[in-house]
């Protein structure tokens, strides 16, 4: 029999929560071939990344995911062999309860957020023991070998490869002029926006950003001086065209990833999946209280910039301060510009070396056979 | 009960009945303002040692502890003594059982502390929250600050450094807040 995995994601804010969990549960399904149910109490977020799905669903089947909707009234089920919680959410008290109940024991995993910084290695895999007799384990997504990894789907890298651009920013409705630099631009709120794009309209190449609905699209409004914005937009200012997508499923902004010279994402999931799409990139990353946030950049950059020249190094972090720490952007872009194909082939080389470890579903399939 | 982010080096756990010394607590911020507490527990029936990891806000089951005011009375190798003020007691402490306060532990120190114990034995020290040392070393200050904002590293007398205030010249007393090891200004003594 298959063993049978639970994931409960608690739908926080945005998109990563759901991302992240959708994203596991899809791949432990079709590369693993596990039974999963996927527990989302914002089944609106869900159907947001799989439009396919419906919203009043209790139980629905999604690629071969069973996807619950998690009541506040729970109603008792059978536990799974393997439980996550993901993002530090609480699990259903009475779902606790049916776990210490349970004649065989359960693999409680707590799979907390992706950080750069060095504690995680210190962290990941370590036992926390409840007063109830249950054993949790904290398992840290990273960037090193001592972390549990990232999520990558085995065939990510090839279908990238295999990919046909002009087919699908044809589909997307996306021409481009001759010689364009084309950005996708997926951020929350950011006062840097009006600085970048004054420097993308003066620049003398043409940039063409494609703004997929989101939080940033307040900002863009504001630059452009219209009142409303919709999907399908086109807006030219000088050098700069402003083009506004729908929000896209996952696999669709994959695609828009790998079309891209260069992708603006943020928090955690389109961050990780703009690494593998090779491309360079800037993050915005989730605003913590006390600035806590700055520390996960900086240690991010501090890894990523490994093998850089220091000029390009300091170009690239010059620019990610400014988006983070409202800083000038359009004198960041600018001096990052001459830096170009280094840090394009750099991205290349940063992916490539991620791909070489394994992936955040397969070691966590590995930490559950190693555990029984 | 006791949440994650309360626990403390001295905080005893109860887990799975036996009783659980938090030698080590070190509290770090994951994500979008989530936190966990990494501790180094030592069973104090067998002397087992682990590593844990909770959640800020995971719900915990401590012991309650007596506590006693108590003085270092001297120092042998790893091992360190402690005096009960009250009845002249005498305790010994390993290092790794005081790691979290080891850094300001030295001989004369004249500190009242806590002694915490389970079961009638003594399980670790706690400071008192405002401390005075001692600097035995330090750069020359740079001209002209007085403000107190710019620090620089000095070192203590049993090789502990901590960041002080510019101004502050060897052989001067500091007070020092245990609570997260940062400098509070000259000391009165």
């Amino acid at each position: 029999m298959k063993p049978t995995w639970d994931i409960f994601c608690c739908v926080v804010d945005n998109y990563g929560d759901i991302g992240v969990t959708w994203r596991l549960a899809r791949q432990l399904v079709a590369e693993h071939g596990l039974a999963v149910r996927l527990w989302v109490d914002e089944p609106k977020a869900f159907v947001r990344l799989y439009p396919e799905a419906d919203v009043e669903a209790l139980c629905q089947v999604c690629e071969g995911v069973e996807v619950r909707r998690w009541e506040a009234q729970w109603h008792v089920e059978e536990v799974a062999d393997v439980v996550i919680g993901a993002f530090a959410c609480q699990l259903p008290p009475a779902y606790i309860e049916a776990m210490t109940q349970r004649a065989s024991p359960v693999l409680w995993l707590n799979l907390d957020y992706l950080s750069a910084e060095d504690w995680v290695e210190g962290c990941h895999g370590l036992p926390s023991p409840q007063p109830n007799g249950l054993r949790k384990v904290f398992f840290f997504p990273g960037f090193t070998e001592r972390t549990g990894g990232l999520l990558r789907e085995g065939d990510l890298l090839e279908r990238r490869e295999a990919f046909d651009r002009e087919v699908f920013l044809r589909d997307m409705g996306i021409t481009l002029q001759p010689d364009a630099r084309l950005i996708s631009l997926f951020a929350y709120e950011n006062g840097g926006l009006a600085n970048w794009f004054d420097a993308l309209a003066e620049d003398a190449r043409p940039n063409h950003v494609l703004v997929p609905e989101g939080r940033i699209l307040g900002d863009v409004k504001t630059w452009l001086a219209v009142d409303n914005l919709a999907v399908g937009d086109t807006h030219r200012r000088g050098a700069l065209t402003v083009q506004i997508l729908p929000f896209v499923r996952q696999d669709d902004y994959d695609r828009l990833l790998w079309s891209c010279d260069f992708n603006a994402v943020r928090g955690e999931d389109s961050f990780v999946r703009a690494q593998w799409a090779g491309q360079p990139l800037l993050w915005h990353i989730y605003v913590q209280e006390e600035y806590a946030h700055w520390e996960k950049l900086e240690a991010f950059l501090d890894r990523y910039t490994q093998g850089l020249e220091s000029s390009a190094a300091a170009a690239l972090v010059e620019l990610w301060r400014a988006w983070n720490m409202d800083r000038d952007m359009g004198l960041a872009w600018k001096q990052m510009l001459p830096h170009w194909d280094e840090l394009a082939l750099h991205a290349r080389h940063w992916c490539a070396e991620q791909a070489a470890r394994p992936d955040l579903a397969k070691a966590l399939v590995q930490f559950y056979r190693n555990w029984i | 009960m006791k949440t994650g982010k309360e626990l403390k080096p001295g905080t005893v756990l109860r887990i799975d009945n036996d009783p659980w010394l938090v030698q080590k607590a070190e509290f770090t911020k994951s994500g979008r303002n989530s936190a966990i507490m990494k501790t180094k527990l030592k069973n104090l029936l067998t002397g087992y040692k682990t590593e844990t990891v909770y959640g800020a806000d995971d719900k915990l089951d401590d012991v309650i502890l007596d506590r006693k005011e108590a003085t270092l009375s001297f120092i042998s190798g790893d091992t360190y003594t402690f005096m009960d003020t009250t009845d002249y007691t005498m305790y010994e402490l390993n290092a790794e059982d005081i790691d979290a306060v080891l850094p300001y532990i030295e001989e004369g120190m004249e500190d009242i502390c806590e002694a915490v114990f389970f079961e009638g034995r003594l399980v670790s020290v706690e400071l008192p929250t405002t401390i005075s040392r001692q600097v035995v070393y330090t750069e020359n200050a740079a001209r002209g600050d007085t403000s107190g904002k710019v620090m620089k590293p000095a070192k203590l007398k049993n090789g502990t450094e901590i960041q002080v205030a510019d101004f502050i010249q060897i052989d001067e007393w500091i007070d020092i807040d245990t609570r997260d090891n940062s400098f509070k200004g000259r000391s009165k003594k």
